[in-house]
């Protein structure tokens, strides 16, 4: 499967078919494109204008697009609120995201490669029990692990939001589908030279997993930056959320004030899109790879 | 070298039964001993937990016997969690509205969903490559947005008086709305204006996903096929249905379910652009096991309803392994 698609990409490096078309239907596909892109974009630049706006002036009616006195108190009125320390929210949302992709990532690995190197008894049972639990949703088991974390005195914890969640079954399933295509000629050659199975696994597999390990990392990192509803229970604290939980307080705090919750939420925003403009190669490619969503 | 290998391990590991040596078994059982008790611990256990508490009257501030707070005050009630859910009383109509809202939107999202993702992908797929990427691009960036972001995003768009759609459908000459997400008595074709708005928003940030896999299917097939239907002189309206669409079957049936099953866990983007309202209108299921559970502390009948929800998607998923398998007898 993962062949199949990954040809499927290499092939759209290859210069395309130019077939003939006529002049008009061409431009009506740009047309289409272009109008689609400007549905996309809107939302974001109608978003940074409010943001750039004063307050005075969002309130007019009809409201005005561009910004009539460019300014960006409502940045400058967020960075020195002293109620939201953004680094504060930032380091929380970071650490949170760098400790669950990080041992998601070393989870994944390792038990792929078991699962893809080794033939010992129970395997297929084990492994189709980590395809079953892919497909038991969250939300059908957010309260009974709100009720093992009050269990365990992580409610409340950054821990809270990291510990449930560092073995990822999608994970699994998808570095088993690479280590498998992996050769075992230098495997062997490591055994024979006497390498440990650890060994082999940290030096032999993990460099040669650099694709699959960056697509599952990138998406994972999303996932968690992004994440809310298991954040919006398991934290209380104020000084203990993450950035969308805080965007959320925000936004129900200064509702009206539409230039502050648009600059907030522009502040969310821009990290991740930075991380995108980075990578976007990869995170599309990896999508169509992977179909991971 | 391979026969030096050979007295050492019999052939591949990976496909001989038994040709473990000694330092394996141990590496095997140490990484994934702990890593199955982990799953177990963190994921059947509460799966089965959940199953238990949808038959109790359970909740967190109320002490129970057993060790999972359960008996005693928290009694087993048997089914009447589920039958409470087909009773007159007011969370039963709630509920109710829970299951509709969520079909109702998944229903409505997935068909719009894919009307607009497969013709855009196949435009896309059209254009010099160079574009093609600019394209995608774009059309993917709101799929990495923060939910919760898009949700107050589009709180400020819908805004009656303040937002950019109303200014933009006046200064086209349309009368808009007079409340996009709080008027209750806005229904069109017995779909509430606020669930309109929301499945709005809600496709503008989950397009580009499907479209991206869309995209690449289109480019797994071969070239050939479209020269040969050239060459017999089909237009392209035939070529879409006649060779595109049968071979995009099976990406269509892997979109069509991750499209159903994210729509039916849907829940940020209604907490945050409408909180439920108005009158439940915009209530999704997840939203009501939410606010069952933790802002009501009534867990048993949370856990119920958690399960309803299961049961939903665990049927979307049996059909579509009942349709991917006829695809392949096929």
């Amino acid at each position: 499967m993962a062949n199949l698609k990954t040809t499927a990409i290499a092939k759209s490096q290859s210069p395309s078919h130019i077939q003939p078309h006529r002049v008009a239907g061409r431009s009506m596909v740009y047309a289409i494109l272009i109008l689609g892109t400007i549905i996309t974009l809107l939302p974001f630049v109608w978003t940074v204008l409010t943001s750039l706006k004063t307050a005075s002036e969002i309130i007019k009616i009809p409201p005005s697009f561009l910004p009539q006195h460019w300014t960006i108190q409502s940045y400058l009125t967020i960075f020195n609120d002293p109620k939201i320390p953004l680094a504060r929210f930032f380091a929380n949302s970071l650490f949170v995201a760098f400790m669950r992709v990080g041992i998601t990532l070393f989870t994944s690995s390792l038990a792929g490669f078991i699962f893809a190197k080794y033939k010992f008894w129970g395997k297929n049972i084990l492994f189709a029990y980590i395809l079953a639990q892919m497909m038991i949703p969250f939300q059908v088991v957010m309260i009974p692990a709100y009720l093992i974390l009050v269990k365990l005195g992580l409610v409340d914890t950054l821990w809270g939001l990291i510990i449930p969640s560092m073995v990822d079954a999608f994970g699994i399933f998808l570095m088993r589908q690479f280590i498998e295509s992996i050769p075992n000629e230098l495997m062997d050659a490591a055994r024979i030279d006497g390498a440990g199975e650890f060994t082999i696994y940290w030096r032999i597999i993990l460099p040669q997993l650099g694709a699959p390990l960056a697509a599952l990392g990138i998406f994972s990192f999303m996932a968690v930056w992004n994440d809310y509803l298991w954040p919006l229970i398991v934290i209380t604290t104020h000084e203990r959320r993450t950035l969308p939980l805080l965007l959320t307080w925000y936004n129900t705090a200064h509702g009206t004030r539409y230039d502050l919750t648009m600059a907030a939420s522009v502040l969310v925003l821009l990290p991740i899109l930075v991380v995108y403009m980075i990578f976007q190669r990869w995170i599309v490619r990896g999508v169509a790879m992977t179909g991971f969503k | 070298m391979a026969n030096l290998s050979l007295p050492l391990r019999g052939k591949r590991i990976g496909k001989k039964t038994s040709g473990l040596r000694a330092g394996q078994l141990g590496f095997i059982s140490g990484a994934l001993i702990p890593l199955m008790l982990y799953m177990m611990f963190f994921s059947l256990l509460p799966m089965i937990w959940a199953l238990i508490l949808g038959f109790f009257e359970y909740s967190p501030i109320r002490a129970g016997n057993s060790f999972l707070g359960l008996g005693g005050e928290n009694p087993f009630i048997g089914l009447d969690n589920f039958r409470a859910m087909f009773a007159e009383s007011q969370p039963a109509r709630v509920f109710r509205m829970a299951v509709v809202n969520t079909f109702m939107f998944t229903l409505l999202v997935l068909p719009i969903n894919l009307a607009i993702t497969l013709p855009l992908a196949v435009l896309v797929e059209s254009v010099h490559d160079r574009l093609k990427g600019t394209f995608r691009a774009i059309y993917f960036l709101p799929t990495i947005s923060s939910a919760v972001a898009v949700a107050i995003m589009w709180g400020f768009i819908y805004h009656p008086q303040q937002g950019l759609l109303n200014a933009i459908l006046k200064l086209v000459g349309i009368i808009p709305p007079k409340a996009w997400l709080t008027d209750p008595n806005a229904v069109y074709l017995g779909v509430p204006l606020a669930m309109i708005a929301v499945i709005i928003a809600y496709i503008w940030q989950d397009f580009g996903y499907n479209l991206v896999i869309f995209i690449a299917a289109l480019q797994g097939i071969p070239k050939e096929l479209h020269d040969a239907a050239c060459v017999d002189g089909a237009n392209a309206w035939h070529e879409f249905w006649r060779i595109t669409m049968p071979l995009l079957k099976p990406t269509l049936l892997f979109v069509c379910v991750l499209t159903m099953l994210s729509s039916f866990q849907v829940f940020v983007i209604f907490q945050v652009m409408t909180n439920g309202g108005p009158s439940n209108q915009t209530t999704p299921l997840v939203m009501s096991i939410y606010l069952n559970a933790f802002k009501y502390q009534n867990m048993g009948w949370a856990a119920a309803i958690s399960m309803v929800l299961f049961l939903i998607i665990m049927a979307v998923t049996a059909v579509q392994f009942w349709l991917l398998r006829t695809d392949w007898e096929y």
